[in-house]
């Protein structure tokens, strides 16, 4: 019995020490570790307000590579050199809606999308907790023309899409399809709300967010959209007021504008920004440049590295440029090689080439032949003399050229030729303006071949912007290009990609809508 | 039983330590008392037989002969007992010479299985449990105890790891949960641990497969995958100090190496594919590097990148151990080292471990037994480049390794594809030399305990304290070089990661008898906690460079630069309170009942307390008085039911989130924001599953024949999934799946002999049917992009999705006929050589409706089967297996629709179709560059089938029988081949993919040891 009383008084002992451990309630009420909710932010701190915006600089400014090769390759200004099928078949205007790339490019523009749609309710509860009112304001207004940038662009490609405010994916089922000129207008009515909560002023001379989006952005859109309404006077009365505004100039040297020195110049309406932060190694932040970039070269500075050289302007382009005696902007558009220098003086009419068309880029650069392409854009290119020293990746600290003066002045000519009026230039000075810088003689007379003609010299391998423009006044014959060989041309039935695969399965309404009718 | 005969040695030296030891204790009126104890049915002596005094510590064991010799008095009462006997008490009186019969015990003579917060006899269980022994477990030479139970064990599926160091995944009757890779429960002399990757299989007693609810439910929620009980060594009491050492040498050798198109054949498909560009690359790689003297049209150049990238490579283990007890205090300590050298030429790529442990346990009084033991262990693991293999396969033949053109390079001048005209690098030899991955793992498992006999007998009480340290340390170096063309900065990531985790479990047994009735009741509380975090920086351009001769300069501070997003804090606290409580119930041993409960609570989810219950019976037919039918020995029918959790998936709050957004560069700094994240994830309970078993096992012919087999339908629901949204990027997590496995095991043995011949003969096999029950509400959900995989209600769980193949359109006139209406075929393009996709609906086109599933990645049916026999001193065992039904995405030949720079596989090359009749398997090597040919299809997607023998062993041990000197070693040599020889079809390395995806998947080599195991 003595040990059983000593058994007991342990076992109790023990029981007792049971208890010490935390009462079972404030167990499994411990919260989880470095998780924030959104309900659980606290939007009095209105300081934490930027925060936001920099959330959406950072998605805006990170464009995944194939996003801009699918926008921008089905024009007879540029070939998809690379191993990329779905990319040259775009080219050749041969869809096929399992493509990845398709698939890829619109979750990466809705992404943006629906994010911008989420920063703005965020923005928005800031604002009814006492945050100020005006900056809520801009910062909205800022990603409005984000937003409205990425509808522009998939509806270039989609035609017609789904819009919508929401930032739950989960609502868009049943949502309709609206047409692609209900997608424009959305995106004109967009801007004007946008406009006046924007700063009056060049991206390079906003202080509390440099070379941010200004209105002159907003305006640039505008313009894009009413001009793919052919609402000619609307895109007008948007680039009256940039042009009119007196701030923006084209960068002096066509060549250098793409490159370091013309980051952020007063010809800059829209770039997307990227930094090395001056360090030899590190933090940075990059475009994918290595797309473009040349598979075999031999930098001026050695240990440069290149690329992919997946972009290569088409032979048409570069002779269209040679007809034109285009010397400043055929050097600042296209590197040659030695084999696609032969390749042009194959045919006697371009032979011999004059002195300036060289494998050597102005900076020393010496390109090499390569199985894949002749040519590489040297708008995507970066001189090897440039790089911060230490860095080597191609491209690293050069900015994304989105929107440029120049190119607004173009739309505005366009529009113009296309039966609008302005007080504040003319089509001639617009195009005149544009050529000057190009080292070509001023034109007298302005029509719309003369526009378009400049636009393909001028925007070649930006965008796709050439591409649109021949589908916009239904001169899709001129579409036409040779794709190794294999000459391709467009049907009017193959504006717009097919919805991908992908999201058919998830979007049934997307099955039965034809958008190319 | 039978090992108890067997070890007449270990008897003899443990009557002799025993004997001595307790010579001292001669006293006063004490006089020696002989005898001899024997069974009282065989009249076979029994070596080993404690005989104690009553009350006293004082007690002697029985020799070879069943003899004894105890010093005694009159009035003492002696205590004989022994392992399946009915102990028997004799009082000494004026006997100078006892001899003693003892009864066999009915009841105890069972084996007893480990379960769950206790024990229960083999007899009594109405529960599937496999349990494989140490025996077993060290056969395969391996670090992974885990890998030891390939095709051990019905519904336990083993995919085997190739890389050191490298932990086999294991599924429990398919799987029930697609986080952790449905993972099962671990545990370690009482801690749960989410794999036992640590622990050296030297160092397990036993493993207990718990397969079925009604075993696993007394774990509650983390028991949704099944639990595996591991019991490390201990001493025995009343044990001679025992000296074991074991320890093997061996080769790991690569099999089934993939055949590469060489040179020749790499030119003469790029000439096919009517590519120029391609051609221009051949033709670079002819003017840098010199033309065939064979054939003037082929580069001279032809690289076997398998052959130079890996060779065979060692591995040893080596373990000694110490055990032994008196009659209160038993112990036993481990020491152990295993190496293991990875396959990877030029990279250092090894495991080392060590494993060192100690195990007390003590009766300090007649009613408290303390004990605890300490598990450590030390690794040292270095990666290699994955990204070897993935370049293996995918470089061309025509690059050689290294380049002396290729002048700007770095030491050795590695040749790089960008020379000649390629994209990449592609040369594999660049992630081997130019990087080092580290890891060191330490991970300390203990526990305390102390166990009362409240009523002797009866009620006891056991309260027991787990612990578990872990930390991950590691140190992952990219060296500068430059490539011929880039200098590529030096880097280095350091990262640590740290666990403690710890579990106190206090129960109460109750154990009783009521004239038939039989009772076993449990009951108790548990509170458990694991708490993780670490650290992670990245620096770069490093000073000096990092070679492989300053590894002591590799640290963070001599990094020029740190990545803002390189450096991150992590961590999470999870609490857990558990009450817990089983009953067991026997009936004269013919009807048994067996239901257990638990209540979990938890702050990991919003769903707080979660309830897991079991109930079950049995009937043991064989147990009713009018069962007679010879031959059969035993028979017990069983059934339960049960329910089980799975907690080991990430919880999330179901809210939007504000989430750290991109790295993005404002105002001139870097700099992260926020963004939102409306697409939140929502977890809010535990994964639950229901789980039905019927079972029997049965033996036969004087229990020679045994066997056992279970049927079981187990449905998980609130599987967290991923439900894919349309717009955007990426799927959100929900609490909405339901699955269901359904299987049928089957165990059988029959063991015999006559004279010196032993043998063993053993099969088993499992089937599997993997059902999508529910998605919330989705007819599907898919993931995979462009090589889709898709969960259908009523399908499997990521069933492959995409085309059938009628077969490869041989002539035009095959593409006319094949049903596709002309206007598809006008904007189609179809060229013979392109793949006939089945029209499922008969449209006419090849759309997304013909679309079908194309099979699963889990195995409808794994097998079994062992031989084992021993003669004389010689011993073989053989172990077979294999899984069948379940298909393999090629993934390394879908690389084509990203990129064209890549060589293709030899079968691949040889069986391209080249004209009318060649191939009806394979598109020409132009249509294996089309978009039509790319789709997700058949062609992907190959059987997975194989079988294999899994380890064969044969052993010689030097005699000892009949030795009179104990002193002799008991020496056993023997010589085991792991996995000489696997047959399957499937064009890869190994047929054994852990997600059914092969994009780089390290080999399976085959392993052969020369061991050798000695014991003092």
């Amino acid at each position: 019995m003595k040990t059983i009383k000593i058994v007991f008084k342990v076992t109790m002992a023990l029981l007792l020490s049971a208890t010490i451990l935390p009462s079972c309630q404030d167990i499994v009420d411990e919260p989880l570790q470095n998780v924030q909710p959104a309900e659980g932010v606290d939007y009095t701190r209105s300081e934490d307000m930027v925060l936001l915006i920099q959330g959406a600089y950072g998605e805006f400014n990170f464009l995944q590579w194939e996003t801009f090769p699918v926008i921008s390759v089905r024009g007879d200004d540029v070939n998809a050199a690379g191993d990329q099928f779905p990319l040259t078949e775009t080219d050749a205007f041969r869809y096929d809606r399992s493509f990845w790339m398709y698939n890829s490019a619109w979750l990466n523009l809705y992404g943006d999308i629906i994010n911008s749609n989420g920063l703005i309710e965020g923005v928005n509860r800031f604002k009814e907790n006492g945050a100020d009112a005006q900056l809520a304001d801009q910062y909205i207004a800022e990603i409005r023309v984000m937003r409205a940038f990425a509808y522009l662009q998939a509806a270039r490609l989609w035609g017609d899409l789904f819009i919508f405010e929401s930032s739950d994916p989960t609502t868009l089922v049943d949502l309709e399809i609206s047409e692609f000129e209900e997608v424009m207008q959305h995106i004109s009515d967009q801007m004007d709300l946008a406009i006046p909560d924007l700063p009056d002023a060049r991206p390079n001379q906003r202080t509390d967010i440099q070379n941010g989006i200004t209105r002159y952005a907003a305006l640039a859109l505008k313009a894009y959209a009413n001009l793919e309404l052919k609402n000619w006077q609307e895109a007008v009365n948007a680039t009256d007021e940039i042009i009119s505004s007196g701030l923006f100039e084209l960068y002096p040297d066509f060549y250098d504008a793409f490159n370091i020195p013309g980051k952020n110049s007063n010809e800059s309406i829209l770039e997307l920004q990227y930094s090395d932060f001056g360090q030899s190694s590190g933090t940075n932040t990059r475009y994918l440049w290595n797309f473009f970039g040349p598979a075999s070269y031999s930098p001026a500075v050695e240990g440069i590295g290149g690329g992919w050289g997946f972009w290569e302007p088409n032979e048409k382009f570069i002779k269209f440029m040679l007809d034109r005696g285009e010397e400043t902007r055929l050097i600042g558009s296209v590197n040659f090689t030695p084999d696609g220098i032969a390749s042009i003086e194959s045919d006697p009419s371009y032979s011999p080439l004059p002195d300036f068309v060289t494998n050597v880029s102005p900076d020393g650069d010496i390109f090499n032949n390569h199985p894949r392409y002749n040519f590489q854009s040297a708008k995507h290119y970066m001189p090897s003399n440039q790089y911060t020293p230490g860095r080597t990746t191609f491209g690293e600290n050069n900015n994304f050229r989105v929107i440029r003066y120049a190119e607004v002045l173009l739309m505005h000519a366009e529009a113009l030729v296309s039966g609008a009026s302005s007080s504040v230039m003319s089509a001639d000075e617009a195009v005149n303006m544009v050529r000057e810088r190009a080292e070509m003689p001023a034109l007298t007379t302005v029509d719309l071949d003369a526009v378009l003609d400049e636009k393909y010299a001028e925007l070649a391998m930006e965008w796709g912007h050439r591409f649109y423009d021949l589908v916009r006044h239904d001169r899709v014959e001129e579409l036409g290009h040779d794709i190794n060989g294999e000459q391709v041309s467009y049907q009017r039935n193959e504006r717009y990609l097919p919805y991908p695969l992908l999201q058919l399965d998830l979007l049934p309404q997307l099955k039965d809508h034809n958008n190319n009718e | 039983m039978n090992k108890i005969f067997k070890n007449s040695a270990v008897a003899r030296a443990m009557l002799l330590g025993i004997a001595l030891s307790f010579t001292a204790f001669t006293s006063f009126g004490q006089r020696t008392i002989t005898g001899t104890v024997f069974s009282a049915d065989g009249n076979e002596p029994l070596i080993g037989a404690t005989i104690q005094i009553k009350g006293s510590a004082t007690g002697t064991i029985s020799d070879i002969d069943g003899a004894f010799s105890i010093r005694a008095t009159n009035s003492d009462t002696l205590v004989f007992s022994y392992i399946g006997f009915l102990p028997r008490e004799v009082l000494v009186g004026a006997q100078s010479t006892i001899d003693v019969a003892l009864e066999t015990d009915a009841v105890n003579m069972e084996e007893v299985v480990v379960i769950g917060y206790g024990t229960q006899r083999e007899r009594d269980l109405i529960s599937a449990i496999s349990t494989v022994e140490s025996e077993d477990i060290i056969k395969t030479p391996t670090p992974q105890a885990m890998q030891s139970l390939q095709g051990r064990v019905a519904g336990v599926q083993i995919v085997s790891n190739g890389a050191p160091g490298g932990a086999p995944t294991v599924r429990i009757r398919g799987v029930g949960s697609f986080e952790g890779a449905g993972a099962p429960l671990y545990v370690v002399d009482g801690m749960f641990v989410d794999n036992i990757d640590f622990l050296n299989p030297s160092d397990i007693e036993t493993m207990s497969v718990l397969k079925d609810a009604s075993s696993a439910a007394i774990y509650g929620v983390r028991a949704g995958n099944g639990v595996v009980l591991i019991t490390t060594k201990s001493g025995s009491f009343n044990q001679a100090p025992q000296i074991t050492y074991d320890g093997y040498y061996g080769i790991q050798n690569p099999q089934n190496v993939i055949q590469m198109s060489n040179a020749q054949q790499f030119a003469q498909y790029i000439q096919e594919t009517g590519s120029a560009a391609d051609q221009g690359f051949i033709d670079n790689a002819m003017q840098r590097y010199g033309r065939s003297t064979v054939d003037p049209n082929i580069p001279a150049v032809n690289t076997d990148w398998y052959d130079l990238i890996m060779s065979p490579a060692p591995m040893q283990s080596h373990n000694v151990s110490f055990s032994g007890g008196t009659n209160q205090t038993k112990y036993s300590i481990g020491l152990g080292f295993i190496d293991q050298e990875g396959l990877l030429n030029e990279t250092r790529n090894e495991f080392q471990r060590f494993n060192i442990r100690t195990r007390v346990d003590a009766i300090l009084t007649d009613w408290l037994t303390v004990g605890g033991n300490i598990n450590g262990s030390h690794a040292t693991r270095y990666d290699g480049s994955n990204a070897a293999w993935f370049n293996a396969y995918h470089s061309v033949p025509i690059l050689p390794k290294t380049d002396t053109l290729n002048t700007a390079a770095s030491e050795p001048q590695l040749a790089n594809a960008q020379s000649l005209g390629y994209r990449g690098l592609q040369n594999p030899f660049y992630s081997l030399i130019y990087n080092d991955n580290q890891n060191k793992i330490i991970n300390l498992v203990g526990n305390f305990y102390a166990q009362a006999q409240i009523i002797p007998d009866k009620l006891s009480f056991k309260t027991q304290y787990n612990y578990n340290f872990g930390s991950i340390n590691n140190r992952s170096v990219s060296f500068a070089f430059n490539d011929g063309v880039t200098d590529r900065v030096s880097s280095l990531r350091r990262s640590q990661q740290t666990r403690f985790d710890q579990v106190w479990d206090n129960f109460l047994t109750y154990n009783d008898n009521f004239g038939k009735h039989n009772l076993k009741v449990t009951a108790g509380q548990s509170y458990r906690s694991e708490s993780v975090e670490g650290l992670f920086a990245r620096g770069t351009e490093l000073d000096p460079n990092p070679t492989r001769d300053n590894e002591e300069l590799w640290y963070l501070d001599r990094a020029l630069n740190f990545e803002q997003d390189g450096i991150g804090d992590f961590g999470s606290n999870l609490f857990f309170m558990s009450y817990f409580g089983r009953l067991s119930y026997n009936f004269d041993d013919r009807y048994l009942l067996y239901g257990t409960y638990r209540a979990d609570g938890n702050n990991k989810f919003q769903t707080k307390w979660n309830n897991f219950a079991t109930i079950g019976g049995g009937w043991i037919v064989t147990g009713e008085p009018f069962f007679n039918i010879s031959g059969i020995d035993f028979l017990k029918l069983r059934a339960s039911w049960g329910q089980l959790g799975n907690d080991a998936i990430s919880p999330a709050v179901g809210t939007p989130t504000l989430n750290p957004g991109r790295l993005t560069v404002f105002n001139g700094a870097p700099v992260e924001g926020r963004v939102f994240d409306p697409t939140f994830d929502l977890i809010d309970r535990p994964e639950t599953t229901v789980e039905t078993n019927f079972g029997l096992d049965a033996r036969f012919f004087k229990d020679r024949l045994s066997i056992s087999a279970d049927y079981f339908i187990r449905d998980t629901r609130n599987l967290a999934i991923f439900i894919e949204q349309p717009l955007i990027r990426g799927a959100v997590r929900r609490s909405l799946g339901e699955i269901r496995n359904e299987g049928l095991e089957v165990t059988a043995n029959w063991t015999g002999g006559t004279g010196d011949f032993r043998y063993n003969i053993g099969g088993n096999f499992a089937t599997l049917n993997n059902q999508v029950l529910s998605l919330g509400g989705a007819d599907f959900q898919q993931t995979g992009g462009e090589f889709l995989q898709r969960s259908t209600v009523g399908g499997s769980y990521l069933a492959f999705f995409g085309y059938e193949i009628n077969g490869v359109f041989q002539s035009q006139a095959d593409i006319d006929n094949s049903g596709y209406t002309e206007e598809f075929l006008t904007n189609t393009n179809l060229a013979p050589g392109d793949f006939f996709f089945r029209d499922q609906n008969g449209d006419g086109e090849i759309n997304d409706e013909d679309r079908v599933a194309l099979g699963s990645f889990l195995p409808d049916l794994t097998f079994g089967a062992n031989l084992g026999f021993s003669w004389k001193n010689i011993d073989f065992s053989m172990l077979l297996q294999g899984q069948m039904g379940h298909q393999i995405l090629n993934r390394k030949r879908g690389e084509i629709i990203f990129t064209n720079d890549t060589n293709i596989d030899a079968e691949l090359f040889n069986n391209l179709w080249r004209g009318n009749g060649t191939s009806d398997r394979y598109p020409s090597a132009a249509g294996l560059r089309k978009g039509w040919n790319q789709n997700s299809s058949e062609y992907f997607i190959e059987d997975g089938d194989f079988w294999r023998i899994q380890n064969v062993q044969v052993g010689y041990t030097f005699g000892n029988e009949g030795s009179p000197n104990a002193n002799m070693p008991t020496v056993r040599l023997y010589a085991t081949a792991e996995r000489p020889l696997t047959v399957f079809d499937y064009n890869g390395f190994n047929p054994e993919v852990p997600n059914g995806i092969d994009r780089q998947v390290y080999p399976v080599a085959a392993v052969y040891t020369l061991g050798l195991n000695v014991k003092f």
